[in-house]
């Protein structure tokens, strides 16, 4: 099968800069180059570029555009955006899922308003037919044009605090577009043609898309664009960002950088069960009493209908170690209570007078040495408390762990512009 | 990812099927793993081994291997009592990686028997065997 899978645009460059390849998706993706913990590392404490090509990009365009991502769609667009919950309008976007009628996870996705009628949706690498289908499934008689346009648009992430710094270097007019970025928010497009493109362009000319947004916890800029500049961009970028330490990361730094940023990893820790009682139920348009749903969509009848639904909660352990998939949890006494969705190790976080520690946080102790932590989700049959102790168990061991609301402390995703850039 | 021809195998040591290395020092041995293994593991963050006295036959697992993405087990190529584990290892787990058959070593053990060494591969078959794998 080696043969049948798909190459991103940047792949002679992962060959040659001894990548370790392995199949994502359909993809052949690099895992690491050197050094995963390095690359893990370097996100936090400088910055990291990423190989995105492989997900799926969507433009949903016509006039009942919005309806149908109001059915189909888990937030409620008129109701998602900043502290005050206000509408999403073009230059925003909006993290959420797409669920059948039994509210089980198709997928998750980004979406971003780019004009009064036109929509882009990010979804998983190899998920941009399921998705295309399931809205035309469900279209109806709405005017709406669902294109793929997953083959014609390039994909690369900036994450770390110097993101700001590295992207102002390598953009024309960077102090314009660089103001006024709130997190979850857009400017330029990669399609010349689109309404607002030309707003930011690289130093050559090229319009991009440059979205505050990411899959890391830190700060940092997911970037659309022709396929054709993306190895150009590349280059451009590590040469740029030499000066704040940019490393090449691969897909192994991005699983435990999400992990330990307490976001899903779609068909692993959100899938084929029920989208609820999991750390991510910001992701539905739930009412001010958390009893119903502002709007109407696929999947909310039969959410709101559960009698007993698994729980999926974030934990941490209490040093390095981790176990391998598949594995059991069970509680203190052995008796199993459920399954391991995600289990990696975050790199940049120890344990301290008792509570966790990044190497970026601020108030770490003198000496802090940061042993790793493993991090991830499980998937129990009932509710437990921030504190509570599981066993994850493998075949080879049992590891002591704790159900916890957050795991690395002091991320920067969210972090205003004016004091990255 | 290392190229076939850039992995570094020394002729004087044997190899298994596991990509454990051995190397005879008088009646002990020195255990490590393969510069072939330690590229596929990626970089190595911490070594779960056991304790000097433990006693292990061959084939068995006798520690763990971490890598930020994965764990693996380690296998003792031959059966016998460990001697001495590498304690720098805790502070330099990486050193498996830079430096595989050197300060990246794992154990030290007293050999039951010698009969064991026999089903143990020289440099030529062992590359061989990856080269198979590629």
């Amino acid at each position: 099968m080696k043969n049948s899978l798909a190459k991103t645009p940047l792949y002679a460059w992962h060959i040659a800069n001894k990548a370790n390849m392995a199949d994502f998706g359909g993809y052949l993706m690099p895992l690491w180059y050197t050094s995963a913990k390095n690359e893990h590392l370097s996100v936090i404490s400088g910055a990291g570029i990423f190989d995105t090509s492989h997900m799926a990009v969507l433009l949903l365009a016509g006039p009942d555009s919005r309806d149908l991502l109001q059915l189909c769609f888990t937030q409620n667009l008129e109701t998602c955006t900043g502290p005050k919950r206000g509408p999403l309008t073009a230059g925003r976007c909006v993290y959420g899922a797409y669920l059948n009628q039994n509210g089980e996870v198709i997928d998750d996705t980004i979406v971003s308003q780019t004009g009064p009628d036109t929509y882009l949706l990010v979804v998983n690498a190899g998920m941009g037919g399921p998705v295309a289908e399931h809205l035309s499934r469900n279209q109806g008689n709405l005017d709406i044009t669902i294109t793929d346009l997953t083959d014609k648009v390039g994909k690369m992430d900036i994450q770390g605090p110097a993101a700001a710094k590295i992207v102002k270097k390598v953009i024309s007019d960077p102090e314009s577009v660089l103001e006024q970025m709130p997190y979850f928010s857009f400017k330029g497009h990669f399609d010349p043609a689109a309404p607002g493109s030309g707003t930011v362009r690289l130093k050559d000319g090229t319009p991009i898309l440059l979205s505050r947004t990411g899959y890391t916890g830190e700060f940092g800029f997911e970037i659309f664009l022709d396929p054709a500049n993306i190895v150009s961009l590349w280059e451009s970028v590590l040469a740029a960002g030499k000066e704040f330490g940019v490393t090449a990361c691969g897909l192994a730094a991005r699983d435990s950088l999400r992990a330990g940023a307490v976001l899903p990893l779609s068909h692993q820790d959100i899938g084929h069960w029920p989208f609820v009682n999991n750390p991510w139920s910001f992701a539905l348009p739930y009412t001010a009493d958390g009893k119903g749903f502002t709007k109407e969509f696929i999947g909310a009848k039969a959410l709101l209908g559960l009698q007993h639904a698994a729980y999926t909660l974030s934990f941490a352990g209490f040093d390095l170690r981790k176990v391998s998939l598949p594995s059991q949890v069970t509680d203190l006494s052995g008796n199993e209570i459920g399954t391991v969705l995600t289990c990696v190790t975050d790199m940049a976080i120890g344990r301290s007078v008792g509570r966790i520690f990044s190497i970026a946080s601020p108030d770490k102790p003198e000496g802090f040495n940061a042993t790793g932590i493993s991090c991830g989700f499980v998937k129990i049959k009932n509710a437990l408390a921030p504190g509570a102790r599981v066993l994850l168990v493998d075949p080879r061991r049992k590891i002591e762990v704790e159900i916890v609301r957050d795991i690395r402390p002091d991320r920067t995703a969210r972090r205003p512009i004016r004091v990255m850039a | 990812m290392k190229e076939l021809s850039q992995i570094v195998l020394p002729k004087d040591i044997s190899y298994t099927q596991n990509h454990e290395w051995l190397r005879q020092e008088g009646d002990e041995a020195v255990v490590g793993v393969s510069d072939y293994a330690q590229d596929q593991l990626g970089e190595i963050v911490f070594a779960e081994l056991p304790a000097a006295g433990d006693a292990f036959g061959q084939g068995q697992a006798f520690g763990t291997l971490e890598s930020v993405k994965a764990v693996s087990e380690i296998y003792m190529p031959v059966a016998g009592e460990i001697t001495a584990i590498n304690e720098d290892l805790r502070n330099d787990p990486a050193s498996i990686n830079t430096d595989p058959y050197g300060k990246g070593w794992l154990i030290r053990l007293k050999p039951d028997n010698s009969d064991d060494q026999k089903k143990l591969m020289g440099r030529a078959a062992y590359l061989e065997m990856v080269k198979g794998k590629q």
